[in-house]
């Protein structure tokens, strides 16, 4: 009995020797793996910074707007962000590389599925930042537009451009994450029928005057053609 | 001689003053015996008329224009003999002789001014114009206002003012008086009876004067001169008659009449246009003027020319293009008269001998009969400094010895100095000289009449202009039945593209004159020629 | 070679045809048929009479007129086909147009026409408003004769104009434009000026072209450069000034149009500008600035009330370009009641000027947006400028002007610290 137990002991033990020294080398060549990616992802980081510094990249995305965004969700510089971003992903893709080389079952399945899920990911994440340029660009040229030519609620109506344009955004990362297809429609839909409706009662509360003037120019042109001439100013 | 009638379309006009051209007896001024001798000249150059100026007897103050006997010769250039031997011989080489009718004033010399002027009622009284005011004929201009101050001259002998349009020295005739006309008739026949062929009649828009007008062009003196027409025709046909009329070319036009007047007359207006148009490099001046050229009666023709023995008139053209052309032409002082500019064709062309051959090529394919000022033909020059206009009438420059070969006579006793500048002077410009190369002047001028000889598309043709956009090319299709000549000009100094719509010629080939070299045949699409600067063209365009 | 490429191969042929020329007078259309002709046929009396001798040329450059534009342009050359002798012409002028690509242009435009001056190789060129009605033949010889015989490189107009005309020239871009680069120039921004054949041939050689100021405000563009390249420039007294029609009314463009090439000029130009401190006087020829004074009635109220819903809407965008203190100033007087208490200050107006121009040069947000933002705030400044001069003479108006002047000229280095330091 005592030798069963012995024998089961030493016998389980030397399985467990065996199977960590089995192991251990897999360890080994996961923390080597992982220790690798994060000096190839550093290195890749390194030189793609010092690459969209060259291009000046940061003054791309001022251009357009990005920084400003960016600097308002308190995130560094975009050429900080999309260094930071690859040098993640690359480490990130090692560090699953490395656990697959551990052979735990079902892990390599995870791994195959995060590697196909990547791109995606990544187109996603640019059409989100992409969405939130444009609707922080759109939005602001709203805004004065409306200012400049005199418009009732410019801020509504800059807002309204924002939560489409963001609406639209989201509705676009969802579709190509691949989540929930159809309740996002649903969710798209209410959404939009919620802005619909604010917007057709903000028009209705704040657009009196402007229908007013409406009204006015089209059944007392001479009126207003009085008003306009008194201020034909040219500015040059 | 060929007996055309319309000899004069077909001529090449050579005009020369007797006195300027060859001296054989030594006494300084040229005499008919010279011009005889040089008529193998002329005849070589390839002229067939000489326009003679005026070798009357005269006191000689307005270069023979004061003619003091109409029916003789000055002393100084021969004798009646030498003018008929001179005349035998220029017809022997088929050189027709235009002589001077200066129908509207005589020298106060005149016998008949004389006469005139010995009383109020000497028969001869009434020849003149005689008046006891200077008020009558107000307003009407003053033709030498560097001279001039009023067309009436006060008579100390008679007591009574004359009339005259030009110096005070030249009265004008009475066409009004019958005996006046029959006696000029009787002039015209004693020259045509020696054989001369044509008449240049000068100063012929002031014969006659009436009350209130510009005594100008007045229908009196169409009338005077229509009858002198009708006469010359009925008792000697084939003669010629060419009017000096500085007139706009409307005004001018009736001097044909309906081909009962004059045969021919000088276009005074385009000779400034075509200097303007040059110098503009830009053809405008030019086809504008020829636009607004009357067409003329089928037996009539213009006289064209580029300078002569007169100053480079500008009394027609407007106020614009006459401080423009003094501007560009004489800028020196010395260089004007009256309203114009004393100046010969080389110097007014910088002595550029591409522009030279431009206008002489000009001057040869426009339509009309050109007349070539003696001397220009080997582009002598002027000297400002001689008075009046004796600028232009230096003696002709025959080679680089004595006196230019003009005159055995010493230097000091020519009737006027000779050229001496290294650049215009008798040794650097002279006959001999150019005779030697093929690439002279007058070489070159030899070619281009002979050129223009070649066909009576030019004396004879009509003219259509082609307008291509490049303004600086002036290109003009002279037609005659079926032949047709192309001209094209470049008036600029810098080389040029032009195309040219030569549609209504499709399908003909473009022969050069001068090399006689074939050019593309004309198609559908614009005809493009490229012009080195001042170069022109003539085509004939051939069916084959 | 870039300047070839605008020209089509139709124009060309009639460069060709025109040849050398002295002098060119260039016209951008776009639909002017009512009023070209009156304008193509001055200028046509213009060179006849002041300059009759010279070689003449007059270009158009049309951004694809649907009207008789171009017929009405080509309807004033003189040639020998189209025959009429009481013009007593010398010579032949062309009068030539040409259709430049991508739609109606002022840059394209101008770039035709100085492209067309440098093959023609014209030593003056002068550009001419289709639209200026009060043109007479007299402008054609005081735009040119400054270049052609003046040794001028520029010519600038000065125009007889109502003390309230041209409100965004007197408040911004004048002032401004002296400021920046030390040259008074009355109308950096003119619908008439004059240049040389070098001045164009520098110009056209820039790589300006490319860029937004190369298509609208190309006119300023050739101002600042005419003053940046060490030119010699001149201004001309023409008469009165044209009223152009209600395009050139909108603000936004017209702001585009002038601060935004006087903005986007300070860019490459930094070293040049930043080290100007003071202004020269520009020669002039035939007489000053004139201010004419009848009564106009402005509805002033439209300005205030878009100056000030302008203020509080536009907080978050201005809130990226200007400074705290500036903000928090522009916030307090537009709350104050207007016409009494209101005033837009020489000081504060000059500070939100160069606030604007630093923070477009840093790209804080869209430049476009920038000059946009500016607009508003601008409306509220002509107010002012309109209540204080209601019952000025012409010379205290001008005086005026010349205090902002030189007001902006004092507080410029403010704008030399905002522009390399962070915001």
């Amino acid at each position: 009995m005592r030798e069963i137990i012995v024998h089961e002991l030493t016998q389980a033990t030397q399985e467990l020797v065996r199977e960590f020294a089995r192991f251990l080398p897999r360890l080994m060549v996961m923390l080597i793996v992982v220790l690798v990616g994060w000096m190839i992802a550093f290195l890749v980081k390194a030189i793609l910074r010092s690459f969209l510094r060259l291009i000046k990249f940061d003054k791309l995305s001022e251009g357009a707007g990005a920084s400003q965004l960016l600097s308002k969700a308190a995130l560094p510089s975009s050429t900080e962000l999309v260094s930071r971003f690859a040098f993640w992903t690359a480490w990130l893709g090692f560090i699953l590389v490395g656990v697959s080389a551990l052979g735990i079952l079902g892990m390599q399945e995870y791994v195959t599925r995060f590697f196909v899920f990547l791109p995606r990911l990544l187109v996603a994440l640019i059409f989100l930042f992409i969405g939130l340029l444009a609707a922080s660009f759109f939005s602001r040229a709203a805004l004065l537009w409306a200012v400049n030519t005199d418009m009732p609620s410019p801020r509504l109506l800059s807002s309204a451009a924002r939560v489409l344009i963001t609406v639209f955004t989201a509705s676009a990362v969802f579709e190509e994450l691949g989540l929930a297809d159809s309740t996002m429609l649903f969710a798209f839909a209410i959404v939009m029928g919620a802005v619909m409706l604010g917007l057709a009662i903000a028009f209705g509360l704040g657009g009196q005057d402007l229908a007013k003037r409406f009204l006015e120019a089209r059944f007392a042109p001479e009126k207003k053609e009085g008003k306009e001439r008194e201020d034909e100013l040219s500015p040059l | 001689m060929p007996q055309d009638q319309l000899w004069y379309k077909d001529a090449i006009i050579y005009q020369v003053h007797v006195r300027t051209f060859y001296d054989t007896n030594a006494d300084g001024i040229g005499d008919f015996g010279g011009l005889a001798q040089k008529l193998d000249y002329l005849q070589e150059l390839g002229v067939n008329a000489i326009w003679l100026m005026p070798f009357f007897p005269s006191p000689l103050r307005d270069d023979g224009y004061d003619i003091a006997e109409y029916t003789s010769v000055h002393a100084s250039y021969g004798n009646l003999d030498d003018f008929k031997t001179f005349l035998k011989a220029a017809h022997e080489r088929g050189i027709r002789v235009i002589v001077e009718l200066v129908l509207n004033h005589t020298s106060d010399q005149h016998p008949w001014f004389q006469e005139s002027r010995k009383s109020r009622d000497n028969p001869k009284r009434g020849w003149y114009v005689w008046s006891d005011t200077d008020t009558r004929y107000q307003g009407v201009r003053i033709i030498f206002v560097d001279t001039e101050l009023s067309n009436w001259a006060w008579d100390p002998v008679s007591k009574e003012y004359y009339w005259h349009r030009f110096f005070s020295h030249q009265p004008d005739l009475n066409y009004d008086n019958p005996a006046v006309r029959e006696e000029m008739w009787n002039v015209v026949k004693f020259w045509v009876e020696l054989g001369v062929d044509g008449f240049r009649l000068d100063a012929v828009p002031y014969l006659v004067e009436r009350e209130g007008t510009s005594c100008e062009n007045l229908p009196e003196t169409h009338a005077v001169l229509k009858e002198l027409r009708a006469k010359l025709d009925q008792h000697y046909p084939g003669k010629m008659l060419l009017a000096e009329a500085n007139q706009w070319p409307a005004d001018l036009r009736a001097y044909f009449g309906d081909g009962d007047e004059f045969h021919m007359a000088f276009h005074f207006p385009l000779m400034p246009r075509m200097f303007m148009g040059l110098k503009l490099e830009d053809r405008k001046p030019i086809t504008e003027i020829l636009k607004q050229t009357p067409s003329i009666p089928p037996p009539c023709q213009w006289c064209l020319f580029l300078r002569n023995h007169d100053e480079l008139t500008l009394e027609m053209v407007t106020d614009v293009e006459r401080d423009y052309m003094y501007d560009q032409y004489a800028r020196d002082k010395h260089m004007r008269i009256n309203v114009g500019i004393r100046r010969r064709l080389a110097p007014l062309l910088d002595n550029d001998r591409r522009r030279i051959e431009l206008m002489n090529g000009l001057l040869l394919s426009l339509p009309g009969t050109p007349i070539i000022y003696y001397g220009d033909e080997i582009g002598m020059g002027d000297n400002i400094y001689l008075g009046d206009r004796n600028g232009v009438r230096t003696p002709m420059q025959w080679d680089g010895g004595w006196n230019g070969g003009f005159s055995a006579a010493d230097p000091e006793s020519l009737y006027s100095p000779l050229m001496l500048n290294p650049v215009y002077g008798f040794q650097a410009v002279n006959v001999q000289s150019q005779k030697r190369f093929d690439h002279s002047l007058l070489s070159w001028m030899k070619r281009i009449i002979k050129v223009r000889k070649s066909t009576p598309v030019f004396g004879r043709g009509s003219i259509e202009f082609l307008y291509p956009a490049n303004h600086r090319i002036l290109a003009y299709v002279r037609q005659l039945d079926k032949e047709s000549i192309l001209v094209v000009n470049n008036l600029s100094s810098t080389a040029q593209a032009v195309e040219l719509d030569l549609r209504q010629f499709k399908g003909k080939i473009l022969i050069e004159m001068f090399g006689r070299n074939i050019f593309p045949r004309v198609g559908e699409l614009p005809y493009l020629l490229t012009l080195g600067p001042y170069q022109f063209y003539w085509f004939r365009l051939r069916k084959i | 070679m870039a300047e070839e490429s605008i020209l089509t191969d139709e124009f060309l042929r009639q460069l060709i045809d025109v040849g050398e020329a002295d002098v060119l007078v260039g016209v951008p259309t776009y639909n002017n048929a009512a009023t070209v002709g009156h304008v193509v046929q001055t200028i046509r009396a213009g060179l006849l009479k002041y300059f009759p001798r010279e070689r003449a040329v007059i270009v158009n450059a049309d951004g694809g007129s649907r009207d008789e534009t171009a017929n009405l342009v080509r309807g004033a050359s003189i040639n020998d086909l189209q025959h009429s002798t009481d013009l007593n012409a010398l010579r032949t002028l062309h009068s030539i147009s040409a259709e430049y690509a991508g739609g109606p242009a002022t840059g394209t435009a101008l770039r035709t026409i100085l492209a067309s001056a440098e093959l023609l190789r014209v030593s003056a060129c002068a550009v001419v408003s289709p639209e200026s009605t009060t043109i007479g033949p007299e402008w054609i010889e005081r735009l040119l004769r400054p270049v052609y015989q003046g040794n001028f490189d520029f010519v600038t107009p000065l125009y007889r104009r109502h003390k309230f005309d041209g409100l965004l020239m007197r408040n911004l871009v004048y002032p401004m434009t002296r400021a920046f680069y030390g040259r008074r120039v009355r109308e950096p921004y003119a619908s008439e000026f004059s240049f040389s054949g070098s001045l164009a041939s520098h110009f056209l050689a820039q790589d300006i072209w490319v860029h937004e100021v190369g298509h609208t405000g190309t006119e300023i563009a050739l101002t600042m450069s005419a003053i940046t390249g060490g030119f010699r420039l001149a201004q001309s007294f023409l008469g009165v000034k044209p009223h152009l029609d209600a395009r050139s009314a909108d603000l936004v463009a017209a702001m585009r149009q002038t601060v935004g090439a006087l903005f986007w000029s300070l860019e490459p130009n930094f070293s040049l500008w930043s080290s100007i401190r003071d202004s020269q006087p520009v020669p002039t020829v035939g007489g000053e600035q004139e201010v004419t004074l009848e009564p106009l009635r402005v509805n002033r109220k439209r300005l205030f009330d878009m100056f000030r819903s302008g203020v509080a809407e536009l907080e978050p965008v201005l809130k990226s370009i200007l400074s705290p203190p500036t903000l928090a100033e522009l916030q307090r007087i537009a709350t104050l009641a207007e016409e009494d208490d209101f005033c837009y200050g020489d000081e504060l107006w000059a500070r939100t000027v160069y606030e604007f121009a630093a923070s477009y040069h840093k790209a804080v947000i869209s430049r476009d947006h920038i000059i946009q933002a500016l607009a508003p705030l601008y409306r509220g400044r002509a107010f002012t400028f309109l209540v204080e001069n209601r019952e000025a003479s012409g010379e205290q108006v001008e005086q005026n002007v010349e205090n902002f002047c030189l007001t902006c000229e004092r507080l410029k280095a403010s704008l030399l610290e905002l522009w390399n330091g962070k915001k």
